[in-house]
């Protein structure tokens, strides 16, 4: 029903939020992508970032990185960090995957709030905002004295949403961590285990920031709403580790329930087998095939046609496949290994089994159904070049929506920032930008301070 | 005091996980959520966990985790008075949530064009696995296939063996919440004045958009032509997940700014005066490597996972204990910040629930209500739209209830 095409919206379709004005001062993933969400449905995004130091893994190039060096990273596998064509060029924090995956129709303005004359120009902006969005460790808020009370002296109907990793108060308060961390501080780290493994295989899985970023921007809408009913402003305090604890409740459930803790899961399901991650032609190719019925069994062995899947009476019933379902693997791997997982992909759809290929980073850029959907788009940054980016993970039937601004550079909507919404006079303005408190590069004491 | 959503009207005609948190969310914070269930009920209410392990259709931990705070009707969609009666429930809301395939609710007469005409104000959430429209519009999905084709599944685990999916559900708990967002989106330029719309989540769409590295890895893949792969365990110095003596941890020290405290936290402080201390974890030499790694592992042979935690975090280093649910629902810390909430529920029994998400200052979340019985609400609502009591029976006989 829905393309991505850049019809015109009319005024009952506008994007909704339209109008509202949020001001960022988020770092690293979850913040950042709160705001992206709420930019893409119309709100303007001010992002408030310092010149005067570089905030760690939130626009890359706190180090000095060299071609050679991310191509050797590119090749064990790390591309996250990797700028265009390897090149950090002069301005490595305004090409960093990490940050320009989310950082689209942002403005930025350079502003240091720990600063007095960065405090002035921050307090003059919460003034002429709807909504503050901050994921900092509490401390930093704290020190920085920006928290609700002081902020809302400034602007009473304000809506400030705070992010900490574990909360505004108890024993982890000030715990810093990421993502990662957090999941495995919310017992989904474990979960995600190989049945038949150890915590220490997985690696690290950003989970917690996924959800978070969605829950926080649903959280401001719904703020939103509330205060567009009463007038009310208020602090949302929403932690990361809080807001994915209900997607593990089933987990804890089968605690508060029964005090049985869940062991590692890893590709296991409860009542289905088999369902798993079986290998396919090629090096590290697979295909996810998941079964949950008899006659959905059935259809699996017409199509893989391997008589030890098929004739095998362990595997004859739902109950004989998950009792025996450490040989079902092991069948179903020889059954699949000499497949094309795409070609087998479509051959057991058409049987109506539930199978997909595990597809890399590459071939999800190349999906027939992402494409026909026109999930990505190519975006122009200038002197950052032409890329495809991934796009809106939602469609409305009647209000096409696109990336409106490529990925923002620092400081780039310093004027407009300071000059036409703040009000600064030109002298004031240059004054600081002389001072190296405004710029959109960082200042040369911070670059020196590299390595 | 009024809560967030109070106010909103909300059909849902979801099962299993997508749909009914989507719903869930809205009712939690004051929306009134009416789940329209087939008469077999959802079938969440036959999965796990159950007390006892012993399955019944109003004890399944899923189901009443999923269905705080809603009301519940039976109906039988798949007869024409069950789909009137459906009509006329949705000229009566505001929001309607479904997770029927493509082009089911246009064939009940209950499609978005249908409904919305005289209806400007309807929003509708309909979630597929695709989407409604593609070449694979009709295909099957499911929470490991949907992993596996839109999220970062191929990275997750080791090179060794085959990639592991990610815990549970949770690519169907993403796509609920991305449904719910959009939503409140609508409602939102509803109540503003502007017209409601169909929102068309697909939870494929919704795991490539998701921000656990997959719009970042999809990103460097544009800029550098690379896929990211898998790393093997322990292939970063003092960095991601290690044996403690009670469990693991996940701390992250080798190659930071703080990595010094880290090597005096484990009683290293000599290694400062390598000369690959302050370089990239990536730069060091094997020599350092092992010494730093060796000293490490030691030291965490004989510390707890959480006091390894608080040691290291004290010198500002970033990490976490990997903790089971057991751990997690006995910890002090959410404990003492009240995230588990007890509800009483009239055949399941009392337990504690994942509460709150959100600590909300001015319209705090007020006490869940359980999951509804099935069916709770049907006479009540049929009785709203003008039957007769008298025709229940009837409507029962003939399986439209």
């Amino acid at each position: 029903m829905t393309s991505n095409a850049r019809r015109e919206r009319d005024a009952a379709h506008r994007l909704p939020l339209e109008g509202i004005r949020i001001a960022d001062i988020t770092v690293v993933w979850a913040g950042p992508h709160v705001t992206q969400l709420l930019g893409e449905w119309g709100a303007e995004i001010i992002r408030v970032e310092p010149v005067t130091t570089i905030q760690p893994y939130s626009r890359g190039a706190e180090r000095v990185s060299t071609e050679a060096q991310y191509r050797a990273l590119g090749a064990s596998g790390v591309s996250m960090g990797i700028p265009p064509d390897f090149d950090p060029g002069e301005d490595p924090w305004n090409r960093s995957p990490a940050f320009n995956a989310h950082a689209r129709n942002k403005k930025s303005m350079a502003c240091d709030v720990r600063l007095p004359e960065g405090r002035e120009a921050f307090l003059r902006l919460i003034e002429k905002c709807d909504v503050l969005i901050e994921n900092n460790v509490p401390e930093t808020i704290e020190r920085a004295n920006i928290t609700y009370d002081v902020l809302r002296e400034v602007n009473p109907k304000l809506i400030m949403l705070r992010m900490p990793a574990y909360g505004l108060d108890g024993p982890y308060k000030n715990y810093r961590g990421f993502g990662t961390h957090v999941e495995g501080m919310i017992g989904h780290h474990l979960i995600r285990t190989y049945d038949d493994g150890t915590p220490d295989e997985m690696g690290d899985a950003f989970t917690a920031d996924a959800i978070a970023g969605v829950m926080g921007a649903w959280s401001v809408v719904a703020a939103l709403r509330h205060r567009a009913r009463t007038g009310q402003g208020q602090q949302i305090e929403m932690p990361l580790a809080e807001s994915f604890l209900p997607v593990i409740g089933e987990f804890i459930m089968d605690y508060t329930m029964n005090g049985r803790a869940t062991g590692p899961q890893g590709n296991r399901h409860p009542s289905h087998a088999p369902h798993g991650i079986y290998p396919t032609t090629g090096d590290d190719q697979w295909i996810a095939i998941d079964i949950a019925t008899d006659e959905e069994f059935a259809a699996l062995c017409r199509v893989l046609a391997a008589p030890a899947l098929t004739t095998d009476p362990r595997f004859r019933t739902a109950g004989g496949r998950i009792e025996h379902r450490t040989a079902l693997d092991a069948a179903m791997g020889d059954a699949t290994r000499g497949h094309d997982k795409e070609a087998l992909f479509h051959a057991l759809q058409a049987a109506h089994v539930a199978a997909g290929p595990v597809h890399d980073d590459l071939a999800a850029t190349r999906s027939p159904q992402l494409e026909e959907r026109g999930f990505f788009e190519e975006i122009t940054m200038e002197g950052v070049g032409t890329h495809r980016y991934p796009g809106i993970f939602t469609k409305w039937a009647n209000t096409p929506n696109w990336i409106r601004t490529p990925p923002v550079k620092l400081g780039e909507h310093n004027e407009e920032v300071y000059l036409d919404l703040l009000g600064y006079s030109r002298a004031d303005y240059d004054a600081l930008v002389a001072r190296g408190l405004v710029g959109t590069t960082y200042t040369p004491e911070v670059l020196k301070g590299r390595d | 005091m009024t809560q967030m959503l109070e106010g909103i009207r909300v059909l849902e005609f979801a099962t299993n996980v997508a749909g009914p948190f989507a719903g869930k969310l809205l009712a939690d914070y004051g929306a009134e959520v009416l789940k329209v269930e087939p008469p077999s009920g959802d079938p969440s209410r036959t999965a796990g966990p159950f007390p006892n392990d012993e399955p019944h259709p109003e004890k399944s931990g899923l189901f009443l985790h999923l269905n705080t705070n809603k009301q519940s009707m039976t109906l039988n969609l798949e007869t024409e008075e069950g789909r009137e009666i459906a009509r006329k429930l949705i000229s009566h809301a505001d929001v309607v949530i479904d997770d029927f395939r493509p082009g089911v609710l246009a064939e009940y007469g209950m499609g978005y064009d249908a409904m919305s005409a005289g209806h400007p104000d309807l929003v509708m959430a309909s979630i597929t696995p695709f989407g409604q429209s593609g070449p694979w519009r009709d295909y099957i999905g499911t929470e490991i296939t949907l992993q596996a084709m839109g999220g970062p599944l191929h990275g997750n685990g080791a090179p060794y063996r085959e990639p592991a999916k990610l815990g549970g559900n949770t690519a169907h708990y993403h796509a609920g919440l991305a449904t719910s967002l959009a939503i409140l989106l609508a409602r939102f330029r509803v109540e503003g004045g502007g017209a409601g719309d169909w929102i068309d989540q697909s939870v494929y769409e919704a795991q490539a958009g998701f921000r656990d590295r997959r719009t970042i890895s999809l990103t460097a893949a544009a800029y550098s032509g690379l896929s990211s792969h898998r790393q093997p365990p322990g292939s970063r110095t003092a960095l991601g997940p290690r044996p403690a003596i009670d469990g693991y941890v996940n701390i992250l020290g080798g190659g930071t700014k703080r990595f010094g405290g880290f090597l005096d936290e484990i009683g290293r402080p000599d290694l400062k005066d390598h000369p690959d201390f302050g370089k990239q974890v990536h730069q060091y030499s094997a020599e350092y490597q092992e010494q730093v790694e060796g000293s490490y592992q030691a030291w965490l042979f004989e510390t707890p996972k959480l006091e390894a935690v608080a040691r290291t975090q004290k010198h500002g280093i970033l990490g976490g204990a990997i903790m089971s649910t057991e751990d997690l629902v006995n910890d002090p810390h959410y404990r003492g910040r009240g995230v588990w909430e007890t509800i009483e529920h009239p055949v399941a029994g009392t337990f504690e629930y994942p509460g709150r998400q959100l600590i909300l200052s001015e319209s705090p979340r007020a006490a869940a209500r359980p999951a509804p019985l099935l069916g709770a609400q049907t006479a009540d609502v049929l009785t709203q739209l003008g039957y007769d009591r008298s025709a229940l029976p009837r409507l029962r006989a003939q399986r439209v209830i």
